[in-house]
């Protein structure tokens, strides 16, 4: 992992947590993880928690309302409203697991971090590593998760693990993933069958 | 998942179930790997299931997932997946025996169980009758030959037959013949079912075993002398031919009788003594006898005797009449009428008998004086160890059928009672076994009959006399209910009729279960073993009678036994 050019990029501080999730504060100049991408969140102790990016949230400010009615902004004004906004851009950050001392674990942190903890984007080294531990446990997080779009967030968490995993030499991963997520679902079969479709589209991009 | 499955790979998972409801086995691949009617082993804990597949069942966790198939939404590889945890087989297993097998044998208990089984506080483990159920989750296998040969035998033991084969593994099934002879047997299938090449085989086997002497009531000359298939066209060998005269011996019916052109080796013939007024009663159905035959029989039997009075009524004259003085028309003195008129008996009640008996009296196998006591003799040679075909020749016809072999019959359960007697009174030797073959049996055994022949003793009580039924039958449910229930064991075919099904199967555990596989056995090809001479209900390929049998019967004395072949069953490669 230390050698994964991707491993402690920091995307942003946190605003807000619970023990469930938390919101991160970012700019948009700052190059944020995509929705559905795994990050971390060192709590000290060696303990650090995992997340999904759930949602990303853009809110607007005084300026903004002005600007967006002007005919014809200039390209200088649009770049300097993003760089220099006042309003972070917020990532949402669902739970799915933490490290402690070493040890991967598909449990909810013991603690939520503290505001202005720093927010890492995990590389694929950390992706493989996590996706990896235990038997994918980590899944019910997601599609336990109310008031999310549960499918487009499994569908993109899997493609960007899936593709780690691949990449990594594990062309099975994405199976199993499946399996787990069947297991997961198979009683509920109007919320499982759209799930399944997202995920077919996840399985042609990854070509396997 | 449609890969062959190996020796002691799990088929499945028990997921519930009951004694009364049978077993549910969830299983693990398609099901197409079991078929109905296959052997199917549980593993519980110490204890190992044993039982047969009645039915299979397609089953879904939602039915949504049954009704649109996956593949029409998703990908070929995910709709796989999805269907493996969605759809799945329930096979359904009618459980029949149970074996205490004992902890693991490189557990810390099995030490202990072992020494406790060999200084005798514990009994050896044996098969015994369900009273309890597998676990959940407790694994299913298909039966390898070693748990065949656990529950039905041995095929090098001597007393072991083998009847035919496991249907998905060809383990050979065995019949134990000590056992069947023990109790009266029936082998039953709609016309076309094999029945005839399956009780020359089972009567192949009984012969070399050798344990009881076999008298088979041949009514088609089928089995003594060599046939020709209907189907086939083959050559099919009969008894005699297998065997040799010196222990199969074809009796032939009439003083000159001959077997599709071949001489018997002696014949059968009846002398008008032997006719007993039961023997005529008996054929009442056949001879549209009327409610005053039994009184004007025993009439006949007072004033002429028990030995004569055959002779005498067969000479008497009907219509004969003289004429008087006084020019009136009188009964002859040699007349059925006179007789009557002489003895009390309405006339014309005797006249109507002494009409209907006159397809006796034209019998020509029934002779005033036989040239020996060819019944005496048949039976001599049967007490001898001998194994007899009697072949009724050109007297096909029901009333020759059941003429003679009742008669026959009610003499050897006279002698074997007799003998039997002796030997419990300490005056005689142990009479040897008789096994009595009956074909088209509903015609001596039905509801009406019944009552009347020696054949509804032997079958409820002649095994205390050393004498057993093998019947055999196209139309079970014609057969009386009470001589059907004391069947020991039954060797069914197809059966298309549910009346005949529900006859086969009438006494059994478990017969709802095993009434559709009886209706869907292939002809000519499967059996339902089944009754109390076979451990549990097994469905069999049963064993070709073919030239190959034969040399199985005279070079190993262990027909259908492979050594080779069981070695590699039971350990492998």
């Amino acid at each position: 992992m230390a050698n994964d050019p991707q491993v402690n990029v920091q995307v942003g501080r946190l605003l807000r947590a619970n023990t469930r999730a938390c919101v991160a504060g970012c700019l948009p100049s700052q190059n944020f993880p995509p929705f559905g991408s795994l990050v971390s969140i060192d709590l000290g102790q060696e303990i650090s928690a995992y997340g999904l990016v759930s949602d990303i949230h853009i809110d607007d400010d005084g300026l903004v309302r002005q600007l967006v009615t002007t005919p014809n902004i200039s390209e200088t004004v649009i770049q300097d409203n993003r760089v220099n906004r006042n309003v972070p851009v917020e990532l949402s950050v669902l739970f799915v697991g933490h490290r402690s001392a070493g040890v991967i674990s598909h449990r909810l942190p013991p603690r939520p971090p503290l505001s202005l903890d720093r927010v890492r984007a995990c590389g694929e080294g950390d992706v493989c590593a996590f996706t990896s531990a235990g038997s994918l446990g980590y899944l019910r997080f997601i599609l336990e998760a109310q008031d999310l779009p549960a499918a487009d967030l499994l569908a993109a968490h899997l493609l960007q693990a899936g593709r780690a995993q691949r990449d990594h030499g594990d062309e099975q991963w994405f199976a199993r993933a499946i399996d787990k997520v069947i297991t997961q679902l198979r009683d509920d079969y109007v919320r499982l069958m759209p799930v399944l479709e997202a995920l077919a589209d996840v399985q042609r991009e990854l070509g396997i | 998942m449609s890969e062959p499955l190996h020796q002691n790979e799990s088929i499945g998972i028990v997921t519930s179930g009951g004694l009364k409801e049978n077993l549910h086995v969830r299983l693990n691949g398609t099901p197409q790997q079991v078929q109905e009617g296959s052997f199917i082993v549980i593993d519980s804990q110490d204890w190992k299931f044993y039982g047969i597949a009645t039915d299979l069942q397609l089953q879904s966790i939602d039915p949504r997932y049954a009704l649109e198939p996956s593949r029409a939404r998703l990908p070929e590889e995910l709709a796989g997946l999805l269907d493996r945890q969605t759809l799945y087989t329930n096979l359904v297993v009618l459980p029949a025996l149970m074996l205490e097998r004992g902890p693991e044998p490189d557990s810390a208990d099995y030490s202990a169980w072992r020494r406790a089984i060999d200084s005798g506080d514990k009994e050896e483990p044996r098969p015994m009758p369900v009273k309890s159920i597998p676990a959940h989750h407790a694994d299913a296998f298909l039966a390898g030959a070693g748990d065949v040969a656990e529950i039905f035998g041995k095929p090098e033991d001597e007393s072991n037959f083998v009847i035919g084969y496991t249907r998905e593994q060809d383990h050979p099934v065995c019949v134990n013949l000590d056992k069947l002879i023990q109790r009266s047997s029936g082998i039953f299938g709609a016309t076309g079912s094999g029945k005839s090449f399956l009780t020359r085989m089972l009567l192949a086997g009984l012969i070399d075993h050798n344990r009881a002497s076999v008298l088979v009531y041949d009514m088609h000359n089928e089995y003594g002398l060599d046939d020709t298939a209907s189907d086939t066209g083959e050559n099919v060998r009969g008894l005699r031919s297998g065997f040799g005269a010196s222990k199969v011996q074809v009796v032939g019916l009439g003083g000159s009788a001959t077997i599709r052109g071949s001489a018997p080796d002696f014949n059968l013939v009846l002398g008008y003594s032997d006719i007993l007024p039961e023997d005529v009663e008996l054929l009442t159905r056949e001879l549209n006898l009327k409610e005053t035959t039994a009184t004007v029989l025993d009439a006949l039997v007072q004033s002429l005797g028990k030995d004569k009075w055959f002779k005498a009524f067969k000479a008497m004259k009907r219509g004969a009449t003289e004429t008087t003085d006084g020019d009136k028309k009188v009964p002859a003195p040699d007349s059925v009428a006179f007789w009557a008129n002489q003895n009390g008996v309405n006339v014309m009640a005797a006249e109507g008998l002494h009409d209907k008996l006159r397809r006796l009296f034209n019998k020509p196998y029934i002779v005033e004086n036989p040239p020996a006591d060819s019944i005496q003799a048949l039976v001599e040679a049967l007490k001898k160890g001998k194994h007899i075909v009697l072949s009724f020749g050109d007297y096909e016809s029901d009333l020759d059928y059941l003429l003679v072999s009742n008669l026959l019959t009610r003499r050897i359960r006279a002698e074997w009672e007799q003998m039997t007697n002796e030997f419990r009174g300490k005056n005689g030797s142990e009479p040897r076994p008789l096994v009595i073959v009956v074909e088209e049996a509903h015609k001596l055994l039905n509801r009406e009959m019944a009552a009347q022949t020696t054949f509804s003793t032997i079958a409820r009580e002649m095994r205390k006399y050393y004498v057993t039924l093998l019947v055999i039958d196209q139309r079970p449910s014609q057969i009386y209910d009470e001589v059907m229930s004391q069947l020991g064991t039954r060797v069914c075919g197809w059966l298309g009729d549910e009346d005949d099904i529900h006859a086969v199967l009438s006494g059994l555990a478990g017969r709802e279960a095993l009434r559709g596989m009886l209706s869907r056995l292939q002809a000519k090809e499967e059996v339902l073993l089944l009754g109390w001479g076979v451990p549990m209900p097994i469905l069999v390929h049963s064993r070709r009678y073919d030239e190959l049998f034969w040399q199985d019967i005279k070079t190993s004395k262990k027909a259908g036994f492979d050594q080779a072949k069981v070695i590699k069953n039971l350990y492998g490669d």
